[in-house]
C-alpha cells in the first residue's frame, strides 16, 4: 500500500530531525493537557454530585423543602419561624405523597467525659432512617414510642462517636448535647467522606419531638423531605406545595416564597456551575494551545519543507507522485501532533492526580479522555499539516533538483 | 521504434517577466543501446534538455515521445510511473538522501513502484554489488567517499532496471581515480545492453560513448557518430573485471 510505505518514510524524515520533531509536539502537548484536565474535571463533578445527591439519600421520587428564600442549602435570610408541623401534615395529606419527613437542625457542641466535639444536630421522625435507607452499625433507632415520650435519646453518625467514644462502645452511654443528657441509643453505619469533602457522618439524630420542647426549644422546623408516590408526580407535587405553604404562611400576590426547594437536579446544577468558570478558562488555554501548536507545526514544516526541497526532487525523480509527497509530509505532521498528544494526555492525566490527591478539585481521568486527546491531536495535524503537504507536493521535480 | 524521440523542442524560461530562451529547436533521436554524450559549454542548455528527457519538466513546445508514450499527454501519476519504470538518474551532485543507508537509498526507487516487488532489499543489495559496494550497505552517504557516494546513485538509478541511464556531469565533483571507477561501470553497464545518456562538458568523458551531440546556444551543432574509448585517462583498464 503506498500510504503505509509513505507512513515510514515519514517516520524515517522523523526520526532523522528528532529536535525538530520534539519542538513541533509542544503545543500539541499544552493543549491536549489542559484538554484532559477539563474532561477529567467534568467527570469529576460529576461524581461529586452524585456523590452528593446520594449522600442526601434523594431518589428520583424525592425532594425537599427548606425553610427560607433562597437556593439549594443557601437561605438568603435568617430561618423563618413558618415552617411547621401543620405543614408537613398538609403535605402528607397530598394524593400524590407517600411520606413527608420533618427536620430540625442545629450545629451545636457535644460532650462525653473530657472529650467534645462540635456537629451537627438533627431532629427527625422515626421514619426518617427508613425514609433514607440508612443502616445502623451499632444499637437500635429511636421508635414511635421514644417520639411520643420525648425520650432524650440520641443516634450518632460515626465521626461523633469515633470523636466522643473512641473504641469505646457508645451505645447506653450518656452523653451531653447543649445543655442536656441523651441516652446514646445507636450508631450510624459510616459512609464516608464524599469527593467534595462533605461528611455525611458528622451529625447526631435525636427525636423531633425531644427537639422541638427540650434541645432547640423552636417549633418551626429547617426542612421537609418529601417522598412521591412516583419520579413522575414530583413536578406537580413540588407546586401543590407551593400553593399549599404559599397559603399556610399567609403570602400575599406579591411577596416571594420564604421558602426553598432542593432537588437533585438543581444541585446537579449547582455543583456542575461551581466547574464551569474554571473549565471555561481552562477551555480556552487549551483552545489557543492547540491553535498555537498547530501554527508551531506548519510553519516547522514550511521551513523544513524549504530545507527538504532537495529530498522532494529526489523522489520526485525516481517516482514519487505528488500524492506521495502530499503523504508523506502530512503523515509526518499528523504523527508529531498525535505524539503530542499522547504526551499531553499524561501529562494531563498526572495534573488531575495531582489536582485530586491536593484537594483542590475533583479531577477523575477517564480513558475517554485518551479518546478525546487522539482524536483532537490527530486533527490539528491534519489541519495544520495540509498546507505544507500540498506545498511540497506542488514544487515542480525540475525545481526541486536544480 | 526509437527510445527517445524529440521533434523541435523548445524550452523558455519564464521568471520575473523576462523570457530566457534556452532550447531553441531541438530534433533527437536516441535508439535503445546507444551510448551517447551530450558536450557543451556552461549555459548551453544540457541539463534542461536532461530535465525534459526524464520527466522532470515539460518542453515549452515541440513533441518529446519517450518509449513510444507521449509524455505531453501523460499526467503525474503517469509521469512518475515513467520515471520510475523508464529512466535512472545518475546526478553530478549525487542528490543521496542524507541520513539514509545506501542500501535504503538504493531501494527508494522501489518504494515508489507501481507494485513494490516483495524482494525489493534483496534487489537493492544486488544493485550496491553491481557497483562494487557490497561493504557499503549500512553507510550513509556522510560516511562514504565521493568515488562511493557516486557508486551508490548508479546503484540506485539500476535498481529498477530502467530503459535509459541519463547521467548529469557524473565525474564533475569526482577526481580522475573515482571518474574513471564511475565511467569504468557505466562503460560496462552499456555493454550490457543499457542505453546511456551523458552529460559532460569534458571531451574525454565524450569519448567513452560512441556518439556525441555538441550543444551551443539551445541547438544542436554537431551529432557525430564515433569508435569508444574505453579507457579513462590515466586509469587502468580494468574492464570486463566488473
Ligand atoms: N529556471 C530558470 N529560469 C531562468 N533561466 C534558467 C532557468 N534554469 C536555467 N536557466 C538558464 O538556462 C540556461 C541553461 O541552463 P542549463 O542548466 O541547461 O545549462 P548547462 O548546459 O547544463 O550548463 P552547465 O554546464 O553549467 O551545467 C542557463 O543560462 C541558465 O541560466
Ligand atoms: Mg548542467
Amino acid at each position: 500500500m503506498r500510504a503505509l510505505r509513505n507512513l515510514k518514510e515519514a517516520l524515517r524524515g522523523l526520526a532523522l530531525h528528532k529536535s525538530k520533531t520534539l519542538l513541533m509536539t509542544l503545543g500539541v502537548v499544552i493543549g491536549i493537557a489542559s484538554l484532559t484536565v477539563i474532561v477529567a474535571i467534568g467527570e469529576g463533578a460529576k461524581a461529586k454530585v452524585l456523590a452528593r445527591i446520594s449522600d442526601m439519600g434523594f431518589g428520583p421520587e424525592a425532594f425537599s423543602v427548606a425553610a427560607g428564600a433562597g437556593r439549594l442549602f443557601f437561605a438568603r435570610t435568617k430561618t423563618p419561624t413558618t415552617l411547621t408541623l401543620a405543614d408537613v401534615d398538609d403535605i402528607r395529606a397530598m394524593p400524590t405523597v407517600q411520606a413527608a419527613v420533618p427536620h430540625q437542625r442545629q450545629s451545636m457542641r457535644m460532650v462525653y467525659k473530657r472529650n467534645n466535639t462540635f456537629t451537627r444536630v438533627y431532629g427527625v421522625t422515626p421514619e426518617w432512617q427508613s425514609a433514607r435507607l440508612w443502616k445502623l452499625s451499632d444499637g437500635s433507632f429511636f421508635t414511635d414510642e421514644d417520639m411520643k415520650r420525648k425520650a432524650k435519646v440520641a443516634v450518632l453518625g460515626a465521626t461523633p462517636a469515633g470523636k466522643l467514644f473512641g473504641d469505646e462502645d457508645p451505645v447506653g452511654k450518656m452523653v451531653r448535647i447543649g445543655k442536656v443528657y441523651f441516652r446514646v441509643a445507636g450508631v450510624l453505619e459510616k459512609k464516608g467522606v464524599t469527593e467534595s469533602g462533605f461528611d455525611p457522618d458528622d451529625r447526631v439524630i435525636v427525636p423531633l419531638s425531644t427537639s422541638i420542647s427540650r434541645l432547640f426549644r423552636q417549633t418551626w422546623l429547617f426542612s421537609i423531605r418529601i417522598h412521591t408516590l412516583d419520579p413522575s408526580m414530583v413536578q406537580e407535587t413540588m407546586e401543590g406545595v407551593r400553593q399549599l405553604l404559599r397559603k399556610n404562611h399567609n403570602l400575599s400576590v406579591f411577596a416571594e416564597d420564604d421558602f426553598r426547594f432542593i432537588t437533585p437536579e438543581g444541585i446537579m446544577e449547582w455543583v456542575t456551575a461551581e466547574e464551569r468558570a474554571l473549565n471555561r478558562m481552562l477551555v480556552l488555554i487549551s483552545a489557543v494551545s492547540l491553535l498555537v501548536g498547530g501554527i508551531v507545526i506548519m510553519n516547522i514544516m514550511l521551513v523544513s519543507i524549504r530545507e527538504r526541497i532537495r529530498e522532494i526532487g529526489i523522489r520526485r525523480c525516481f517516482g514519487a507522485r505528488r500524492s506521495d509527497i502530499t503523504q508523506q509530509f502530512l503523515f509526518e505532521s499528523i504523527f508529531v501532533s498525535i505524539l503530542g498528544g499522547i504526551a499531553g494526555c499524561a501529562l494531563g492525566v498526572t495534573i488531575s492526580f495531582v489536582l485530586k490527591n491536593l484537594h483542590v478539585l475533583a479531577a477523575k481521568p477517564t480513558w475517554e479522555s485518551f479518546v478525546v486527546a487522539f482524536a483532537f491531536s490527530a486533527a490539528v495535524g491534519l489541519v495544520f499539516g495540509i498546507q505544507p503537504a500540498r506545498k511540497a507536493a506542488s514544487l515542480s521535480p525540475e525545481e526541486t533538483i536544480r | 521504434m526509437s527510445l527517445i524521440l524529440m521533434e523541435n523542442i523548445v524550452k523558455t524560461y519564464l521568471s520575473a517577466g523576462v523570457e530566457t530562451p534556452v532550447l531553441k529547436g531541438i530534433d533527437l533521436r536516441i535508439e535503445e543501446g546507444e551510448y551517447a554524450s551530450v558536450i557543451g559549454p556552461s549555459g548551453a542548455g544540457k541539463s534542461t534538455l536532461m530535465t525534459i528527457m526524464g520527466c522532470l519538466g515539460s518542453p515549452t513546445s515541440g513533441k518529446y515521445i519517450l518509449d513510444g508514450e507521449e509524455v505531453e499527454t501523460l499526467n503525474d501519476a503517469q509521469l512518475s510511473r515513467a520515471r520510475n519504470e523508464k529512466i535512472g538518474f545518475v546526478f553530478q551532485a549525487f542528490h543521496l538522501l542524507p541520513g539514509v543507508k545506501a542500501i535504503d537509498n538504493v531501494m527508494m526507487p522501489l518504494l515508489y513502484c507501481h507494485k513494490v516487488p516483495a524482494d525489493a532489499r534483496e534487489r537493492a543489495r544486488e544493485s550496491l554489488e553491481k557497483v562494487g559496494l557490497a561493504h557499503r550497505l549500512h553507510h550513509s552517504p556522510g560516511q562514504l567517499s565521493g568515488g562511493e557516494q557516486q557508486r551508490v546513485t548508479i546503484a540506485r538509478a539500476l535498481v529498477n532496471d530502467p530503459r535509459i541511464i541519463l547521467a548529469d556531469e557524473p565525474t564533475g565533483n569526482l577526481d580522475s581515480k573515482n571518474g574513471a571507477e564511475v565511467m569504468r561501470i557505466l562503460d560496462q553497464l552499456n555493454r550490457e545492453g543499457r542505453t546511456i545518456v551523458i552529460i559532460t562538458h569534458d571531451p574525454k568523458v565524450a569519448q567513452h560513448g560512441r556518439r556525441t551531440i555538441s550543444l551551443m546556444d539551445g541547438r544542436i551543432l554537431e551529432d557525430r557518430r564515433h569508435e569508444s574509448v574505453t579507457q579513462f585517462e590515466g586509469s587502468p583498464s580494468r574492464a570486463g573485471s566488473a
